[in-house]
């Protein structure tokens, strides 16, 4: 991220709404540039090399120099790189809500179990196929490649639902957020259960399952996965004015006319959605969703949601694009599970923003 | 979660040392005590010696009226191999260094942690020896299925990434032998807490023999035990000439098909090196493997795009995973779709034989007859080379 970005913000004029949108103007006009120049990268990079200037013929829907390049680009690598975009976008935005709404900087997309109901739903389909458990499950087949990513979705839709059902009973965000990590628990006790019962070829299946992957996402799935997540997007933005005034306390909140009980809600099944959407076809990606958000913070000096919101989905999706960048490996032909590149190559960016911050003197806030 | 975060590290570490353990061929571990070929040299025996050429993981030696099998590699990696003292029952153990393991022989039960040596103990008419296996959901067998159902077989655990051992009615069995393999982490083998325990536990390494025939040699390490080792040697010579008769055939083929193997999981496909086991079966059924020339003996983790624009033309597709049909492909992934072999139909897969629960025969007798995968094999590239065999192990996709 460059530092200039940065710079033209203060932390005094952040706090006002109005100032911090003009000055927000030129960073977000650089958060596009970089997506746009990503995505370009992203789509040109890959184990098979094709020179820049015959992707863009693929893409602007001339014949390709080799038949299998025309495949490539628009079956692999767009789609791949369309994915990248929305999970990163996705994972952050997700974040951000859990971190404002349980305000501890901790909360990631999944803090409330959703994956653990995803990894469920999903260990069913990959550790029983060819047992018993296929006739239940076969079925699912009919469905093309959604298979694995419906089985997901039904889990991590019943952690949705469960989550829902006793965020309108509990008062606490605290309970709430201890009652998700039961949830979470008990999902993944009967994943390793499963685990536990079967082969090692479907454990490994599994296991690269849970490394996480934009790759695996075809044309077919994106059909479904994109509306979802701009479903999810969409609540997100009529949910600023909330999450801005939940920033001080559910009771300043209810003090300012905010019906929390219903706010709660809605933050819940956006970000739910979206994280759950992500596990679905994706796996479980880690990092992204906990991290952006405090990079978007510490680089925007600010906490207002309104410059958060677009923010973190624009840094979520460059970071995603990387992170796959770095995967691919260029120039190999092999490629790494995502997972491992966003902590491994994440973990010390953050760590130098963070530090960076301090050396400015404001601490961290959510 | 807790549990299977070790168990997963454990699998990473398999895949990562399957990659790397062995960069060219097997390096046979310092610690042979044996001749380098495993030459058995019969000084109180009459019968004729048994030469072990296939397999590198062990080696048979005999000393006055007992036998020394050495595994020269029990896992991947290892430093140290490993001794066992075949002794005849009831006669004193000879004089050793206290790391080897005596076993009384010939043993009258035995106790299988792996579906792979049922086929070995059937060639010798033993399998009536066994009296228990680690888990039974995975099992072609049908008479070990049957055996188990009744509970005349004990399901006891202990195998590889299954349940842990049940080591009470392990001790209540008694066993005269139990075999296992092992990963060699002491943590998530079975063998160490056997060994504590006292239980008879010898280490088999069979699958890490990288060729088809040193993986059915192993038939005679575990017909030792029962001092059958003679008939398991001349079957095995049988094999090898039925092997190689077959393999002969395939040699003389002017034009070679290209194939490709294993499927994508979510953008990572791995495909086995040039030395694997695979990639030896169909060089020896005389296709062009695509990967034939990488070297190595385990699975290179490949991105999709890179296995498609090689293997976008091939004629064949072999071992697509879980695979039964062509439904079931597209139901992964609608892309395979692109892949000549998928829309010409010549995909196949070795699962031709299995049980409803999962139990796969081509993993478990394919050991003990490569023979018959090699004519699979060759009956499915060169129809014409073989018009009277009918496909054992594997199926045409449909």
């Amino acid at each position: 991220m460059p530092k200039n970005a940065s710079t033209e913000v203060t932390p005094d004029n952040s706090r006002t709404a109005s100032r911090s949108r003009s000055v927000g103007f030129g960073v977000f006009a650089l958060l596009v540039l970089l997506l746009v120049l990503a995505f370009v990268v992203s789509l040109s990079l890959g184990s098979v090399s094709i020179p820049l200037r015959e992707v863009v013929r693929i893409l602007t829907g001339e014949p390709a120099l080799k038949e299998s390049w025309g495949t490539i680009v628009l079956d692999f690598r767009l789609t791949k790189s369309i994915t990248a975009v929305l999970v990163g976008g996705a994972l952050s935005l997700a974040g951000l809500q859990m971190q404002t709404m349980f305000r501890n900087p901790l909360a990631d997309p999944f803090i409330l179990g959703i994956n653990s109901g995803a990894s469920l739903g999903v260990a069913l389909v990959v550790l029983s196929i060819g047992t018993a458990g296929t006739a239940f499950l076969a079925g699912l087949g009919a469905l093309g490649d959604l298979s694995l990513a419906l089985a997901a979705s039904v889990g991590a839709g019943l952690v949705l639902a469960l989550i829902l059902l006793v965020g309108q009973r509990v008062k606490n965000p605290t309970t709430l957020l201890i009652m998700g990590l039961m949830f979470g628990y008990a999902t993944s006790a009967l994943t390793s259960l499963l685990i536990y019962f079967s082969r090692p070829e479907r454990i490994q299946a599994y296991t690269i399952w849970s490394y996480g992957s934009f790759s695996g996402v075809t044309w077919n799935q994106l059909k479904v996965m994109a509306p979802v997540i701009l479903v999810g997007l969409g609540v997100a933005v009529f949910l600023t004015k909330s999450l801005n005034a939940l920033l001080l306390g559910e009771d300043y909140a209810r003090s300012m006319g905010l019906n929390v009980k219903h706010a709660r809600f809605f933050i819940l099944l956006s970000a739910s959605l979206l994280a759950g959407t992500v596990t679905a076809f994706c796996g479980p990606i880690g990092f992204i969703g906990v991290a952006v958000p405090h990079v978007c913070r510490n680089l925007l000096h600010t906490s207002d949601h309104k410059v958060l919101i677009p923010a973190v989905v624009l840094v979520g999706a460059i970071a995603a694009l990387a992170a796959d960048a770095l995967a691919q490996l260029p120039g190999s032909q092999y490629v790494l599970p995502i997972n491992v590149v966003t902590s491994l190559f994440g973990a010390p960016f953050v760590m130098w923003v963070l530090i960076r911050q301090r050396r400015g003197g404001t601490s961290f806030t959510v | 979660m807790k549990k299977t975060i070790p168990i997963l590290c454990v699998l990473l570490l398999l895949v990562v040392s399957a990659c790397q353990a062995m960069p060219t061929g097997s390096p046979q571990p310092s610690a042979t005590p044996a001749s380098p070929s495993g030459t058995a040299t019969a000084e109180a025996n009459t019968q004729p010696p048994i030469t072990i050429r296939y397999a590198k993981g062990f080696t048979l030696e005999y000393k006055g009226n007992y036998k020394i099998l050495t595994v020269t590699q029990p896992w991947a990696g290892a430093e140290q191999a490993l001794t066992y003292i075949l002794v005849p029952r009831g006669s004193e153990p000879p004089a050793n260094d206290g790391n080897a393991t005596v076993i009384e022989v010939p043993v009258r039960s035995f106790v299988a942690m792996s579906t792979t040596y049922f086929p070995f103990l059937e060639n010798i008419g033993k399998l009536d020896a066994l009296v228990a296996v680690d888990d039974a959901t995975y099992v072609y067998n049908p008479t070990v299925r049957e055996k188990a159902a009744s509970g005349e077989i004990a399901v006891v655990g202990g195998g590889m990434g299954g349940p842990s051992a049940n080591i009470e009615s392990l001790l209540e069995l008694d066993p005269d032998v139990i075999m296992t393999s092992a990963s060699g982490i002491p943590e998530l083998d079975v063998y160490p807490k056997l060994e504590e325990v006292g239980l008879p536990v010898v280490i088999n390494g069979d699958y890490l023999e990288q060729t088809p025939l040193g993986r059915a040699e192993w038939g005679i390490f575990i017909a030792a035990f029962f001092d059958l080792e003679q008939q398991a040697s001349q079957q095995f010579d049988a094999l090898v000439q039925r092997y190689e008769e077959v393999q002969a055939l395939a040699a003389g083929v002017q034009e070679r098909v290209t194939v490709f193997t294993n499927t994508d999981f979510q953008g990572t496909w791995y495909v086995p090196a040039g030395e694997s086991y695979a990639a030896i079966l169909l060089k020896d059924a005389g296709a062009e493997y695509l990967w034939e020339d990488q070297p190595g003996t385990g699975a290179l983790p490949l991105s999709f795009e890179t296995v498609f624009e090689k293997a976008k033309d091939a004629d064949f597709w072999l071992n697509p995973g879980f695979a039964a049909s062509l439904q079931d492909l597209l139901a992964m992934d609608a892309r395979y779709a692109e892949f000549k072999a998928f829309q010409t139909g010549q995909v196949f897969n070795y699962n031709a034989k299995v049980t409803d629960t999962g139990g796969m025969d081509y993993f478990e007798s394919g050991v003990a007859n490569p023979d018959v995968i090699l004519k699979d094999l060759i009956k499915i590239f060169y129809p014409e080379l073989l018009p009277e065999h009918t496909l054992f192990y594997y199926q045409q996709l449909k």
